[in-house]
């Protein structure tokens, strides 16, 4: 298989390194120099995009100064807007062919990137680190992480362990193809999966935190909750949403059967008297009622669809056979 | 035909050809709604000041349907080019009016004022320093305020109840008096009655927002009372913003929330039913079922309409970014 790397004559970057910061002041130094140091030996020009995500400390202060290396660029968006939209910055304004984002508090090891870029070298769209072990708080980041990622797998089935590591590699085409937005970062993997790309996954190097505070909590769970039902949706029903829906409603056209069916028992048991207490007619239009809603809920998801028709996740990932 | 000022629809399709924008020139936008006194008054005293800074400048009278461009206004633009006038041939309310003053302006930093004297003009000056120190709006707050005790608390509860939703508090979200940069006026998300609350919208997409006291002016503090009908839409306003603010990018964070409540709360009843029916109670005639099932009824169709909103959001995700790049090296 033909590199992307080697195309001749490239101009501008081949790699571009791409890391959010929020509150990282004593971590950038670090970082960059980690970052260069492991690519040292790096065979093509590579860029670093550092991210400030509106700091309160001088942050910005430390990326300006590292940026004095032309490899080095800074982007502030001068207010917190979370880290999947503070990646998707980076994203947004990398050149490279390949991407890599890990995060800013050097937990992720710099030395595992030439490695993650061979491995997308080898014919992946996309390569997930795995943090195979992990130096965090058992109770509050461990357990959580373990939960959802297993809630993951099963809701999605793309088999990837770790999907809250930060260190992956990208190729830019499949990047273009999966918009981020609110909190996607964790979902990557699965939305990759749903447009067709080949991923991978390899153990990386992880560190206890040095500097700063961890900025997750146990708060999240609900919201992830919630997010998964999304990504089913998304995923499974993108381009069909009233299958989605219709199956959503077939629990509740059952239901109607069901109190239908104690109905005529009730009549045919019991006598007309007590069976005009009208319950069980009444739970059986309603459930009618909510499974048609759903129906319907489904053309309006349909016509949502339709307004957009070049929508970029509907085109299918063709590569040409050689 | 120019004599009536040019009848229009507020219409931003997005083949529109834009106006060129012209570096330098403040546009000055004021739509004429709900409350009009002295507009010429309020013109030359704005002039003024934006003379005295030697600023270039034009100045664009957004007429709602039910107001008619005064004879002297009308007289005035004619004899200037920099005044200019547009009308709607019906009423389209004040959000519509400010999105059709800044796609028909041209200058690249908008300055919107509202058609009565709300603060001293010479003030005004002091905005478009904010900006010129950095920020990508700057918003008026009248300071010192000189209004009695019943507009001073209508406006305390209205920012009140906005304020928990945004980042930044603000003192006088309601204040008509703003200077902002052209990206951000056609950044601003305005359609509805979103207009009060363009400060907290620039926030969102990512803007800074300065405010700037000035001191209000006297015929601005007689006293506001409306009809309920006006203070019912308010309200529904803040809900609406409310809801926008918190959950336009994850619908279903809000209608999984109360889906679930209902779900959950269904599904308990219906166990307990179930228990009380292996107990030898019977359900056929107790409303308690009809509860139980229009609840977990409800609770689905919730969940079911956060969904659409997710695909909705989905779909729009490529056109849309959370972020601004405020500086980069």
């Amino acid at each position: 298989m033909a590199s992307v790397l080697a195309t001749p004559g490239a101009i501008g970057p081949v790699l571009s390194v791409v890391a959010p910061l929020y509150n990282e002041s004593q971590n950038v130094r670090p970082l960059v120099e980690w970052i260069l140091q492991a690519l040292e030996s790096y065979p093509h020009a590579f860029e670093i995009i550092l991210v400030d995500d509106g700091s309160r400390d001088d942050t910005w202060e430390q990326v300006r100064a590292a940026a004095a290396d032309p490899r080095v660029h800074g982007l502030n968006l001068g207010r917190n807007v979370g880290q999947t939209a503070a990646m998707m910055a980076g994203f947004d304004h990398a050149r490279g062919q390949v991407i890599v984002s890990l995060d800013g508090d050097l937990q992720n090891d710099p030395r595992d990137i030439p490695a993650l870029v061979s491995k997308l070298e080898e014919g992946y769209d996309l390569v997930c680190g795995w943090r195979r072990q992990r130096q965090d708080k058992l109770l509050l980041r461990k357990v959580p992480s373990w939960v959802a990622n297993r809630l993951i797998r099963r809701l999605t089935g793309v088999p990837i362990t770790d999907n809250g590591c930060s260190l992956k590699a990208y190729r830019r085409e499949l990047l273009d193809r999966i918009p981020l937005y609110a909190e996607q970062h964790r979902f990557i993997p699965a939305l990759s999966a749903s447009v067709g790309a080949r991923i991978a996954e390899m153990p990386v190097r992880h560190h206890a935190r040095r500097f700063g505070e961890s900025k997750y909590g146990l708060s999240r769970t609900f919201k992830v909750l919630v997010d998964l039902l999304t990504l089913k949706m998304i995923t499974t029903f993108r381009s069909r949403p009233l299958v989605g829906f219709a199956v959503a409603a077939i629990p509740a056209f059952g239901a109607a059967l069901v109190f239908g069916a104690l109905w005529l028992v009730s009549l045919t048991n019991f006598g007309p008297e007590k069976a005009s207490a009208l319950v069980f007619p009444g739970a059986g239009l309603l459930s009618v009622g909510a499974a048609f809603y759903l129906f319907m809920l489904g053309l309006v998801a349909e016509v949502a669809l339709s307004s957009e028709p070049e929508h970029l996740n509907d085109t299918p990932t063709a590569s040409e056979v050689r | 035909m120019a004599a009536q000022g040019t009848l229009m629809e507020p219409s931003t399709k997005p083949g529109d050809t834009a106006v060129p924008t012209e570096p330098g020139i403040v546009s000055v936008v004021v739509p004429v709604v709900e409350r009009t006194d002295d507009l010429m008054g309020v013109y030359r005293a704005f002039a003024r000041e934006l003379e005295k800074r030697s600023e270039v400048f034009e100045f664009l009278f957004v007429f709602d349907g039910r107001f008619a461009p005064p004879a002297e206004l009308i007289a005035l633009s004619r004899e200037k080019k920099g005044v200019r006038i547009l009308r709607f041939v019906r009423e389209f309310g004040e959000t519509a009016a400010l999105r059709i003053g800044i796609e028909k302006s041209r200058g690249d930093l908008v300055l919107t004022l509202p058609a009565y004297f709300q603060v001293q003009p010479e003030g005004v000056g002091q905005l478009l320093d904010a900006i010129a120190a950095g920020a990508d709006m700057a918003v008026a707050h009248r300071s010192p305020r000189l209004d009695n005790w019943l507009n001073r608390m209508q406006s305390r509860a209205f920012q009140r109840m906005v304020g928990g939703v945004t980042d930044q508090q603000f003192h006088d979200m309601a204040c008509g008096v703003r200077a902002m940069r052209r990206a951000v006026a056609e950044a601003l998300p305005l359609y509805g009655d979103l207009h009060r609350f363009i400060p907290a919208l620039a926030l969102r997409e990512g803007y800074r927002v300065d405010e700037v006291p000035l001191a209000q002016h006297p015929s601005d503090a007689r006293i506001r009372v409306y009809r309920p009908s006006v203070y019912f839409r308010r309200l529904i306003d803040i809900a609406a913003f409310f809801f926008l603010a918190k959950f336009t990018e994850r619908p279903l964070r809000f209608f999984g929330l109360v889906g679930s409540v209902f779900l959950i709360s269904g599904a308990v009843l219906s166990l307990v039913l179930l228990v009380q029916r292996f107990e030898g109670q019977g359900i056929a005639n107790r409303p308690a079922l009809l509860l139980a099932v229009l609840l977990v009824a409800l609770g689905v169709q919730l969940i079911g309409l956060g969904l659409v909103g997710e695909i909705i959001v989905h779909l729009r995700a490529p056109h849309r970014r959370a972020y601004r790049v405020r500086e980069r090296t």
